[in-house]
């Protein structure tokens, strides 16, 4: 017999209590009267008078003594069978996808782990406890913590591993922490840890095998010529050419098929398509991994900006036509999204949706002094994106004026005296350029249609819609609304279906389940995206590999209280035993008890 | 069952110069010794009325007849034998203890000598339920003496007591009540009513015994109570009280009271029953 809490065997204390208190409690000799209400007025019982007598050994006392003990045994938790410590079983399975892939009998990774765990429960016996975790980004417990064996099996039957790649790191941690010292660590993946591991036990249930996968998937749209393209990356994990069909089918109908002769390693092809096309699917013939075959992809819809160009005739302007000139989804407006113009246009207040860029003097902003020219070094804000790709290597920067202290934020300064600066805390409040365009060979250096190039596209990001239409999972998805939202903000995407911040920027991860999801404001769609599995990792196959690394815990101390005192047959003697001697002291006769 | 030891020479002889005492005034009864309140057929002249259809003509007196021509008869007193009931209390706190129980068998069976002394039409009432049983000899009592019952018939709300009888209750009174109300339902009707209290001594007048558990005999709980100076002093003093209300309600309802000790002598038992005018000498 065991004690799982030996701090209630301290409630066998009661049983002297009882002994004691049969022992002095006062006894009266009984004398029978014929009219005992004439006492009751009269009753006087004494403040003390206990006395020392033979201890009676009474049904009274052998009821309540019994109770006592079978209490006290409750309370200390007593177990007939120590067998009722129940082994406590925490396995972290690999999540990630390549757990799914397939061999020629049909048998993946998933399946053998599933089969290996099912066989260590039927191995330790049905009282075992078990906590299954599904390893991810942010692990989750499938199982548990500590629940029965028979919870398991159809829990088990529901996974289905489909994550990117990603480390175990977090979902070993959290086993570890359910662990605890009680449990006995397992982890299935389909690939060996690279280094050692100390008290778990690492069941690799991977196999070498031949994929083929899409990897890399984009489509473009080039209005201006009226060309839409999909351009695929494919990855073949065999060392030999591989023959595949590969299939677009776009709205249920075919739009092309043909056979494909993949390379080892990775290929890239380009697949012309009419523009206009709905979402388009992209599928390979089937193979070991599943997931890698399929990639469905939407048309982008190209967000044009609107541009003014107001500077002054001369080689300034010239040249900013010419740089915006190479720039595509770029368009002249008398409504403009973007302006450039002369640094004293910053003077007015800016449009609400206008962002300004101005050159040269600004009065409000800038001393009276000598223009300088500059040659460097300039003093870039290198994780600005406007400087992205900007290096103003052998830019003289010409007629740069004194500027009012926080007169702008800098972006580009030369000793104190900054060159590019933004007006407000915001690049949308307006950019100066401190410079005379026609001195400088700014315009003739290479960057400046960079520079152009990124307060353009800077622009462009800021319009409504999404900043992609194509998206791989897992991935950060934003998009501007441009307005305030007049319904509820959500998606949905295949079975997942989720609620979005009612905000003007929708800023979410895309979800698992591939294929096309729509961004919708109560019943209307208002955005419909591409989100596809491509995973270069989960795809190559080659390196997986079976075998087992480390052993469990095997000084874990199983689960006691959790294993449940209703199992053991003490439990129930002990409560019947209880209960019947309460009964039957309360239900003894009032005279054996007062002559007791 | 308890065995019961009446000593009935003894009783009998006690008892040999007794019997209930009857009331003066007339009473009911079936035809007998004694006068009853109505005209008879006794050798006791009444009064004389005029003859009329059905009269007996044995007692047309013929004498006056012969003087005034008008038939006349003579009515003479009717004569009876009187009903007795004796009301016993057989509850079991008659038999709290042995002494009270055998001193209360004595009694009885002293006053079942008594009725048949009477001549009467005695009848014993232990419970309603029962109804009143015919006391043929004085024997007989012995079988009502059982003393199993946890209530007395007094408690109970109906006494089958017959009309215009001559009533003898014997009960220790020892349960709550109203004795205005219980006496004024035995004497209802009734030709007479002699009420007798019987008790231990240590009922009547209990000594300082220490700490103890009471226990009702009826079943009525239990307490346990230290019996001090104070406490006698408190149940003599409700004791007192409940003698008392039984000696004004028997007042009040024309009845004789006696409160008779278990120990005493028969002798001397008589004596107290005979002043208190419930025996008579024969």
């Amino acid at each position: 017999m065991i004690f799982t809490a030996p701090l209630g065997l301290l409630a066998l204390l009661a049983i002297p209590a009882i002994v004691a208190i049969h022992l002095f409690r006062r006894k009266f000799p009984p004398r029978p009267v014929a009219g005992l209400f004439l006492w009751q007025a009269v009753q006087r019982t004494p403040e003390g008078g206990a006395k020392v007598s033979k201890l009676p050994i009474t049904a009274s006392l052998i009821l309540e003594c019994l109770a006592a003990f079978a209490l006290a045994m409750l309370l200390a938790g007593a177990r007939l069978n120590p067998a009722a410590v129940s082994e406590h079983l925490v396995v972290l399975l690999d999540d990630s996808a390549s757990m799914a892939a397939v061999n020629a009998r049909n048998e993946s990774p998933r399946d053998r782990a599933v089969q290996r765990i099912l066989q260590e429960i039927e191995r330790l016996g049905r009282g075992v406890r078990i906590t299954l975790i599904k390893s991810g980004e942010r692990p989750a417990v499938l199982v548990g913590p500590a629940a029965v064996a028979i919870e398991a099996e159809p829990a088990l039957k529901t996974w289905k591993p489909q994550e990117q790649h990603h480390s175990l790191a977090a979902g070993l941690r959290l086993a570890r922490e359910l662990a605890g010292k009680t449990g006995r660590l397992f982890v299935f993946s389909d690939a060996l840890p690279e280094s050692d591991v100390n008290e778990l036990q690492w069941v690799s249930v991977g196999e070498s095998l031949t994929n083929i996968g899409i990897v890399g998937a984009q489509r473009t749209l080039s209005a201006n010529e009226g060309k839409a393209t999909i351009s695929l990356t494919v990855s073949n994990s065999s060392p030999e050419n591989v023959r595949r069909q590969l299939r677009l089918t776009s709205d249920g109908k075919e739009i092309l098929s043909q056979e494909l002769n993949v390379p080892p390693k990775t290929s890239s092809l380009n697949l012309p398509l009419p523009p206009g096309l709905p979402a388009v699917t992209v599928a390979l013939s089937t193979d070991a991994l599943a997931r890698d075959n399929e990639v469905t992809l939407v048309e982008p819809r190209p967000q044009i900006v609107s541009i003014s160009n107001r500077l002054p005739e001369g080689r300034g302007k010239e040249a900013l036509d010419r740089a915006l000139g190479a720039l595509s989804a770029v368009t002249h407006s008398e409504r403009p999204q973007l302006v450039f113009g002369p640094g004293t246009e910053l003077e007015q207040a800016a449009e609400t949706g206008v962002w300004r860029v101005g050159f040269g003097f600004t009065a409000s902003r800038m001393l009276s002094g000598e223009p300088a020219d500059l040659i460097g070094p300039f003093v870039p804000e290198k994780r600005h994106p406007l400087l992205a790709g900007v290096t103003l290597g052998g830019v003289v920067w010409a007629g740069a004026m004194p500027l009012k202290a926080d007169a702008v934020h800098p972006v580009v300064s030369s000793g104190n005296l900054p060159l590019i600066g933004l007006i407000g805390p915001q690049i949308d409040d307006g950019i100066l350029f401190n410079l005379d365009l026609q001195k400088t060979n700014l315009v003739r250096a290479p960057d400046w249609p960079i520079l152009i190039s990124n307060i353009v596209e800077l622009r462009r990001q800021n319009l409504a819609g999404p900043e992609r239409w194509n998206y791989r999972a897992g991935e950060w998805i934003r998009i501007r609304l441009g307005r305030e939202p007049k319904g509820k903000l959500h998606f949905r995407c295949g079975n997942v279906e989720r609620d979005l911040p009612s905000a003007r920027l929708m800023e979410f991860t895309s979800p698992e389940p591939c294929g096309l999801l729509d961004v919708m404001e109560d019943n209307d769609v208002l955005f419909r995206l591409g989100v596809n599995f491509l995973d270069e990792v989960e795809s190559n196959l080659s390196d997986r590999t079976g075998g087992e690394r480390g052993k469990p815990n095997t000084l874990a101390a199983g689960l006691r209280a959790e294993s449940g005192a209703e199992s053991d047959p003490l439990f129930w003697i002990l409560l019947i035993a209880a209960s019947a001697a309460l009964v039957g002291n309360w239900c003894l006769p009032a005279q054996t008890r007062g002559r007791a | 069952m308890r065995p019961l030891r009446i000593d009935w020479p003894e009783i009998h002889r006690a008892a040999s110069a007794v019997r209930l005492a009857m009331p003066r005034t007339p009473i009911g009864g079936r035809l007998g010794e004694r006068l009853g309140s109505g005209t008879g057929s006794s050798l006791e002249f009444q009064d004389y009325r005029q003859y009329s259809m059905g009269d007996d003509l044995r007692h047309v007196d013929w004498s006056a007849y012969a003087r005034s021509e008008v038939l006349t008869v003579r009515l003479y007193r009717e004569e009876v034998a009187p009903r007795i009931d004796l009301v016993l209390d057989v509850s079991r706190s008659m038999s709290v203890t042995e002494q009270k129980a055998r001193a209360y068998d004595e009694l009885c069976a002293l006053l079942a000598c008594a009725c048949a002394s009477a001549e009467a039409d005695s009848r014993v009432i232990t419970a309603a339920a029962t109804g009143s049983s015919p006391l043929e000899i004085p024997e007989h009592v012995e079988r009502f003496l059982r003393y199993e019952s946890k209530f007395c018939v007094l408690e109970e709300p109906q006494v089958p007591l017959r009309r215009r009888s001559v009533r003898v209750v014997l009960s220790d009174f020892l349960f709550p009540h109203d004795p205005d109300v219980l006496l004024g339902r035995l004497a209802r009707d009734g030709a007479s009513l002699a009420v007798i209290q019987f008790t231990l001594r240590d009922e009547a007048e209990p000594s300082v015994l220490g700490g103890c558990r009471m226990l009702d005999v009826e079943g009525n709980g239990e307490m346990d109570v230290v019996i001090d100076e104070a406490a006698v002093r408190d149940y003599r003093e409700r004791f007192g009280r409940l003698r008392l209300g039984l000696v004004r309600a028997c007042r009040r309802a024309g009845a004789s009271f006696t409160h008779v000790v278990a120990g005493a002598p028969l002798r001397e038992i008589i004596r107290t029953l005979t002043a208190a005018a419930v025996l008579e000498s024969s």
